[in-house]
Order: structure tokens, then sequence, then C-alpha cells
């Protein structure tokens, strides 16, 4: 027998011997084998990749940055296009009792954005908060239909904010679901023509119209607010309440002619059923504005529905008013697990007289639907496609649709 | 090319056709069925660890198939299993309650209990916990003993410690290999920060633990009278080798040479799984470890962490999906989105207790057969009905003194949560019972006793059917060529005694009624007498 022949049955003999003798021969003829093949037990190399990126922690250093750097990614109005910009972010300063955050961020429409923010996020064992901001924007076609319900959808401007603020705040929480405070702050404005398509707000409206478009001036700002808030989940809530008051002071530092107080009132609530998979979401909101004799609100601080996070039918900024009333529901489903189908109504209107902020008549409409995406109880993007009598809108925002009401934020309300 | 057709050459061909189709001396039972351990293991030294990705887990298996699967035409009947289909004592499983009754001292004692954190000294803090969802670190004690402590959420005190406690002791009693659990309580001043302890920020930095990085983590944590309730789970002995997988083999391991899809142990495990609710049960909640015994070092494999059983997600409450569909469900997903929420599925109508220590746990929609894990696990996807019958006669063998024994190692502060477990765990087993075991006929311990075979009958002894009647069909049983002569009139549970000499075999089929659940059960003749060979289950 030639020698291959000899080798082979050499190498199958203590196999058929294992196979004839006993279970526990079968059992070591299979570990024969298996021992002449023994090799490490390795990842594949997109194993290996995912190894690589939780170990190195690339997620963690995009979320949180890298040595406090990172990567800002949106945060700004909407209306600006995608936006972008370096960030650095401390909250570990002082042993984690101190935090720190820098960002400068630009969009595709070279809007800007300038943030810096410190603060005592943790004072007397998290019952308290302090904090310090400054705050800058060059927004420059910023849309303005005119004031009031009537304003004509064909009279779209638009107008450069531009602003710079210091404020501070400092909020107590006695108990986990209860904050008071109060933010105190200076705010220098400056209004300018805008760019782009629509003409220049200066161009159609007048002073009398728009107050304050031709003049330049700066604010100090202060007053308390409040919140009760027990929502399961802040970013992505299915079952509580949030409700909100504040109450800011507006005093005119140059001109003495805008100086004005506003009431504003925000409730969230949200109505689990199935086990948090269908959602009731409820949510309202009122602003009223004071004003002594002769004074007026600068149409930039003026209350503004319209577009992706209130009457979702309408165009962004569509309109401006002393008051405001807004009314949202939406129906939620749960398709997935991380996917949410909404179907909603909007209605809300904007008024230059408080008064008839409490009559639900002539309110402006909206329905829809939308989808959210959902990571780790928050919602970090959505899509929304609004309907109204002004036509369709779709909505790409990475927030959830209520938030939260930034308490004591700088810079007027409705570009945060 | 050609070659050449010698004589030598026919014959080696012969030979190995022959070698490859019919192995010489084949035969269905050997001389050491049934074989209950497994051969003493192989030195494994060159085993080296290695990490699994969980999210590589997580995408290949609900986007990709792995591991062999049944297909039409080819069934793959469980392995690493003796002759009676029972898993061998070894490196994956032990038998223990089913097989010789535990006591509830025994049920209570799990893997261990004589080693928890000594309270006679200060516990050193000497790294942080890296791995999980939950906060923690890992300690040496006075006497030298390394745990890894864990937490509870703050909202929901003892939810993800009661659990991985009390389920590592169901799963010991179940067979499988698990760390010591306990509970642990200590105060801050009992720590102490080892030297050169690293911990990674948020921000993936590396900086040296200081004493308020432990305050940071407890106070995330609950704090009842200045102390902190914990799970502290020993180390398990020998090196660690990371997790294994539910597919496949480990390729530096010489012993492991059964697909772990096609493990009962492993198939059956979805069962258990399902009682307890772990539906975390993924290759990251399990690890093998390098060990030593008789100077010989080998792998063995564990399941670890079961913070997230019984309804608990560790940081929280579990999905109520769990346990119902998969993460990843697009029949599912698709059926909401068509019906627009107006058509919840059944688990969304699911109650639960308001307990904050118990999560997502209930027995009322619980649906033994349907239940799954959060994604497809191959091993489970492949169990069969026998696979099926013998998870759940050992899931019926526990009592309900049992069970309620082992929920209070939990150590529940609040009794209706602890009552609250107890039924549901009693009520899931029987619908376990009810799902499973009569899949198949539900005999088992047989016996030859006064020259009859004799058997137990579980879906008699659990409720599930009054009685039954049997129909016996005795065969001489050929063990070389696996064919079988029937005995006329021997239609009775009596062994027909005469018909075949030492060493031969006889073999009973026997049904009650439905045909196609057939049990044969193998008689051996040996000069003692009768003994047991091996049994056949059919379906």
């Amino acid at each position: 027998m030639p020698l291959w022949m000899l080798l082979c049955a050499l190498w199958l003999a203590p196999m058929l011997l294992a196979q004839t003798t006993s279970r526990a021969a079968e059992i070591e003829a299979a570990r024969d084998r298996k021992q002449q093949k023994l090799s490490p037990d390795l990842p594949d190399k997109w194993e290996r990749r995912l190894l690589y990126m939780k170990e190195a922690r690339l997620i963690e250093r995009f979320t949180f940055g890298y040595y406090g750097f990172r990567a800002s990614i949106g945060q700004m109005a909407t209306g600006s296009g995608f936006a972008l910009g370096p960030e650095y972010f401390r909250q570990d300063l002082a042993g984690g009792a101190l935090a720190f955050r820098a960002s400068a961020a630009a969009s595709t429409r070279r809007w800007v954005k300038l943030n810096t923010t410190f603060g005592a996020p943790r004072l007397f064992r998290n019952h308290a908060e302090w904090y310090v901001q400054t705050e800058h924007h060059n927004y420059n076609s910023m849309d303005y239909y005119g004031s009031g319900p009537d304003s004509k959808e064909e009279s779209r401007t638009n107008y450069r904010l531009e602003d710079t603020a210091i404020d501070t705040r400092f909020m107590v929480r006695p108990w986990r679901w209860l904050a008071v405070g109060a933010s105190g702050g200076y705010l220098l404005m400056n209004i300018g023509p805008g760019q782009g398509e629509p003409p220049s707000t200066d161009k159609v409206f007048a002073p009398a119209q728009a107050p304050g478009i031709d003049q330049q001036t700066n604010f100090w700002r202060y007053g308390p607010l409040a919140s009760i808030n027990y929502l399961d989940s802040p970013l992505g809530p299915r079952s509580g309440g949030l409700y909100t008051l504040r109450y800011d002071i507006y005093r005119d530092r140059r001109l003495h002619q805008f100086s004005f107080e506003r009431l504003e009132v925000d409730l969230q609530q949200y109505i689990p059923l199935f086990n948090k998979r269908r959602v009731i979401a409820l949510h309202g909101k009122a602003a009223a504005t004071t004003k002594g004799e002769g004074q007026k609100v600068p149409f930039y601080f003026q209350n503004v529905l319209g577009g992706a996070n209130d009457l979702r039918g309408f165009a962004q900024y569509r309109f401006y008013g002393d008051d405001m009333i807004l009314l949202n529901a939406e129906w939620r489903w749960e398709a997935f697990p991380a996917l949410d189908v909404v179907f909603f109504g909007d209605a809300g209107k904007v008024s230059d007289r408080s008064r008839d902020i409490v009559r639900f008549k002539d309110l402006e409409t909206a329905v829809g639907f939308g989808f959210r995406f959902n990571v780790r109880n928050a919602t970090f993007m959505r899509l929304d496609f609004g309907f109204s009598h002004e036509g369709f809108r779709f909505w790409l925002k990475f927030n959830d649709i209520y938030g939260k009401l930034p308490l004591g934020q700088s810079s007027p309300l409705h570009v945060y | 090319m050609c070659i050449s057709r010698t004589p030598q050459v026919k014959l080696f061909i012969g030979l190995v056709a022959v070698l490859c189709v019919a192995p010489a001396g084949a035969k269905k039972f050997y001389d050491d069925d049934p074989l209950v351990n497994e051969p003493p293991p192989r030195d494994a030294s060159q085993a080296v660890s290695r990490k699994i990705s969980d999210y590589y887990d997580f995408f290949r298996h609900n986007f990709t198939k792995t591991g062999e699967r049944h297909s039409p035409g080819r069934v793959i009947p469980a392995q690493g299993v003796d002759t009676f289909g029972e898993p061998r004592n070894g490196a994956w499983y032990a038998r223990r309650h089913y097989y010789k009754p535990m006591t509830v001292e025994e049920l209570v004692r799990g893997p261990g209990n004589e080693r928890p954190p000594s309270i006679d000294g200060r516990w050193k803090v000497v790294k942080a916990k890296t791995e999980g969802i939950t906060p923690g670190f890992e300690i040496v004690d006075s006497k030298g003993r390394r745990y890894v402590v864990k937490f509870d959420p703050k909202d929901y005190p003892e939810i993800a410690s009661a659990p991985d406690i009390l389920v590592s002791k169901f799963f010991y009693a179940l067979g499988y290999h698990v760390p010591e659990n306990y509970i642990a309580y200590f105060s801050l001043e009992a720590l102490e920060l080892a030297r050169d302890v690293k911990v990674v920020t948020p921000t993936g930095e590396v900086k040296p633990m200081r004493r308020k990085d432990l305050i940071d983590v407890l106070l995330g944590v609950p704090v009842l009278d200045n102390r902190y309730r914990s799970t502290a789970s020993l180390f398990l002995d020998g090196k660690p080798l990371g997790p294994f997988r539910y597919h496949g083999i480990r390729h530096d391991d010489p012993n492991d040479v059964v697909a772990h899809e096609h493990r009962r142990d492993l198939r059956g495990l979805s069962i258990f799984c399902a009682w307890l609710g772990h539906d975390d049960s993924r290759a990251i909640n399990t690890q093998d470890m390098l060990v030593e015994q008789g100077g010989v070092r080998y792998v063995r494999h564990h399941l670890i962490d079961f913070g997230s059983t019984l309804g608990s997600a560790s940081s929280g409450i579990n999905s109520p999906r769990s346990g119902f569909e998969y993460i990843v469900d697009f029949g599912a997903g698709f059926r909401q989105l068509a019906t627009l929420g107006f058509m919840p599925p059944s688990w969304a109508l699911a109650k639960y207790p308001k307990f904050p220590s118990v999560g997502r746990f209930e027995s009322k929609r619980f649906d033994a057969a349907k239940w799954v894990p959060e994604y497809p696990n191959p091993a489970f996807i492949n169990r069969l009905p026998d696979d099926e019958f013998w998870a759940a006669k050992q899931v019926m063998a526990f009592t309900g003194e049992q069970i309620a024994a082992i929920v209070r190692t939990g150590q529940y502060s609040d009794p209706r949560a602890e009552k609250w477990i107890i039924d549901c765990l009693i009520e899931r087993r029987d619908k376990i019972g009810r799902a499973f075991l009569e899949k198949v006929l539900p005999i088992d311990k047989f016996a030859v006793r006064d020259g009859s075979l004799v058997f137990e009958d579980l879906g008699v002894k659990h409720g599930l059917v009054p009685s039954r009647q049997y129909i016996w069909q005795w065969s001489v049983f050929d063990n070389e060529a696996e064919g079988k002569s029937v005995i006329g009139g021997a239609t009775s549970g009596k062994v027909p005694e005469g018909r075949v000499g030492a060493g031969g075999f006889l073999a009973a089929d026997i049904h009650g009624g439905d045909i196609k659940k057939m049990v044969t059960v193998y008689l051996r003749r040996q000069a003692a007498g009768w003994e047991i060979a091996g049994v056949d289950r059919r379906w």
C-alpha cells in the first residue's frame, strides 16, 4: 500500500476505533477532530470595528465630546438651514460642582450664534442651580408678515435680528417636581435689513406697523418663573405633566418707548394608554402682554405662531402679535420600539388685544401626521407633515415637539 | 488527470466509502449508555479571552440567519444529550433539581451562600464598573474576595437587585453554572478606594478615581438610613474568556464539539427564560471561564447578570413589549402602522402592579409558546417539542413552596411585591406545563419494577389530563441494525421475558391514543436484570 494510503488510514483509525467502542470514545473522537483544527476564537472584521467603536467610545465622544470638545449640530432657530460649529463643554469642573459651555455655530443661511454658559448646577445637593449666560445671534433673514391675526401670507418680508444678551438665573428645587426662581439680564438689540428673496421688512412695514424697526435700543429684563414637572421622561415624555409660568419685565433703557411685561403660561399633559404605547399629548400655551401708556411691544419681541413647533400647517414665524394662544393635541402610537406615529391637530391665534385671546373663535388650524424617532426614551428626530388653508408644510426637527420652555433663557423667545 | 484504479486504490476507496457511510460497529446504544457525565475535559489552556460586540450581536441576529437551522425535510435533533435526551453533566450543565429533588435549603443556597462580602472590614474599591448599564464598581472585601457591586436605579429600589439574586438560584437549580450573588448593604464609610483605580468619564477621558466619583455613583442610587443596597456578585473562579455565543462553537476549546444552537441545554433555556422573564438572554449576559479541575484547565460556560429579569430592565422597568415581540418585528410594526394605533397588541393591555420594586412582570397575558427574547436567538428558535418537554418538566418540578422560598432570597421589602412575583411565577409555571408537556407523550422517569416497565406521566401528575390509557407494543430490538421485531401479544407494561439474552434489547412503543406522540423505551438485558438504555420521543 502506498505511503499516502497508509497515512490516511492511520489518520482515520482513531476515529473509527473511537466510534466502535463507547459513547465516551465517540465524544473523544469528536474532540480529536476539533483538536486538530483549533484556532483562536476571533471576531470578524465587522465585529472588530464595532468593538473598537465601543472601546474607543466613539459614540460617547461624538455625543459628550472629547476632552470637552465636540460638534454642535443644529441648535439654531428654525429657518437657519443646517447649522454646525464647535463646542467646548465641561460639566466636571471643581469636581462636578461647576459647568462651562462655549459654542459657536454658523448655518448654511449664514446665521451665526455664539454662546457661553457658566454655572453651578448642583447647589445644595441638587436642590438649586445658578447660571450666567451670554449669547449672541446674528440671524440675517427672519421672516415677518406683519402684526396681528389678519396678516397676509403674501406680505412676507425679512429682517436681520442681531442681539447680544447676558442673563443670570437662579432656581430652587425644594422637591424634584417643583422649580421656582428668577432670571435677569441685559439685552442689546440691533435690527437691520433682511437678506434674500423676500423684501426687507423696513421696505414694506412702517415703524407704526412694525414698532422698533427703525430704532435700536437695549433692555433690562427680569422676572420670576416657576414650573411643575412630573414628566416620566424629559426628552420623550409619555406620561405626566409640565406646567410652566413666567412673568417677564422688559425695560427699554435707551428710547423708553418699548417697555412691557409679559405673562406666559405653558401647559403640557401626556395621557398614557395601553402601557404607554399610546399617548394623547396635549399642549396649551398662552401669552399676554401689558404695556404702559405710550409704550409699544417691539415687533421682534412679539409672540409668534406658525411653524414646526406650533401651527405646523403654516410657515415658520407666520403670525406675530402681542398676545397669543395655542392649543395642540396629538394621538401618538408606537409602531416600532423606536418609532411613534402621530396624528395631530393645532389651533391658535395671535392678537394685539389680550381680551381676544380668550375667545376661541377665528383660530388658525392645522392638521397632519408625523413620525417620532426615539432612542432611550428620547425623541431625537421628528418628521411632521402639516396641512392648513395656506397649504402643506413638511418639518424635519431634532427635538420633541413641545419641548421644555427655556427658563430664563436669553434672547427673544421665539428664536432660542 | 487519469488515475489508474489499482486493486490497492480500489480497496482503499471502498474502505473509505464504507467508513463514511456506515462506520464499522455503529450502533444505537453503547455499553456506557446512558452516559450521564461528559468525559473528563481536555486541556484548553490555549483558549484566549475575547469580547463580543453587543451591537454586532444585535444586528447579526436581527438581520441575518445565524447558526444551522431546521429546514424542510431536515429536522436537527438536540445534541449534547445522553440516550434519554438529557444533557450530560459537564462544562455547560449539571443535573440538579428535577433529577434529584433539592431541599428548600439547597434551593435557597443555590450556587453558594457562605461567601457574602465580609462586613468585618472595609471594602476596597479596586475598579470602576465599565460594562453593562447599571452603575457600580468592583470591590475586594477584608477576606480578599472580589465582587462586582451593582445597584438599583434610584426610582426603582430592589427592581434589579432582587431578581439578580433569586433568578440566579432558579437557574442554578435548573442546572446552569451561575455566579454566587448576594444582597449586600453597606454605608459610604465602609468603602475605601484602592490606589491607582481609574475611571472613564462619559467623554472617554481616563482619570484617577477619587472618592467623589464613588459618591457620585451613590448619589444616583437608592439609599435608606444611610445604607445602600447592592448586588454583590462573587467573581467566578478561573480566567474570564468572554461570553459564549448561541450559535456555532468556540474555536479554541477542544471540548466544545456541539454547535450551540443544537445544544438541548441552550434550546431549552428559552423556556426557562420565558418563565423568569429573562428577555435579555443574549450572549453578552454569559461568561466562559477557564477553570482548573484535576490539573486540567478547561472552559466552563456560565449564565450571568440577571438584573434584567422579572420585568426589570436593570435601569428601570422593562418595556411592555418584552417577551411578546422582538425589538425588531416588522410584521407587528406594520400592523400597528396600518391600524393607526386603534388595535393595540394584546401585550399592551397587560396589567402591572404599581410596586416600584416590580417591573413589568405578569402572568395573565403571558403566552409561554409565543414568548421571545429581545432579538432572535438561534438556539431558542431551533427548539423542538422534545426540547420544550425537557425544559417544561423541570419548570413544573418546582412546587409553590419552593418558588416562594427562592423568591424570598430576593429580600423584597414590600410583601405585596414578593407575593406578586411568587403568584406570577406559579401561574407562568402552570402555563408552561400546559403549553409544552402535552406536545409529546409526557412520560418520564422510567424504571422496571416487579417485571413491568413503569414511568411517571407528567401530564397526569400535573393535572393536565385526568388519566390516560396507554397502548403498548413490545419488540425485540436489534442494536446493530437498529431494527425492531414485534413480539406478538406483548401489549402491556409487563416486560416480555425470555426473548433476548444478556446484552440483548427490547423496545416498548407506548402512546396514549395519539400514535404520533409515541415514546419508545429501550431496555437492555443485563446479568442483574433489566436496565433502561434510552428513550426516543416522537410527536
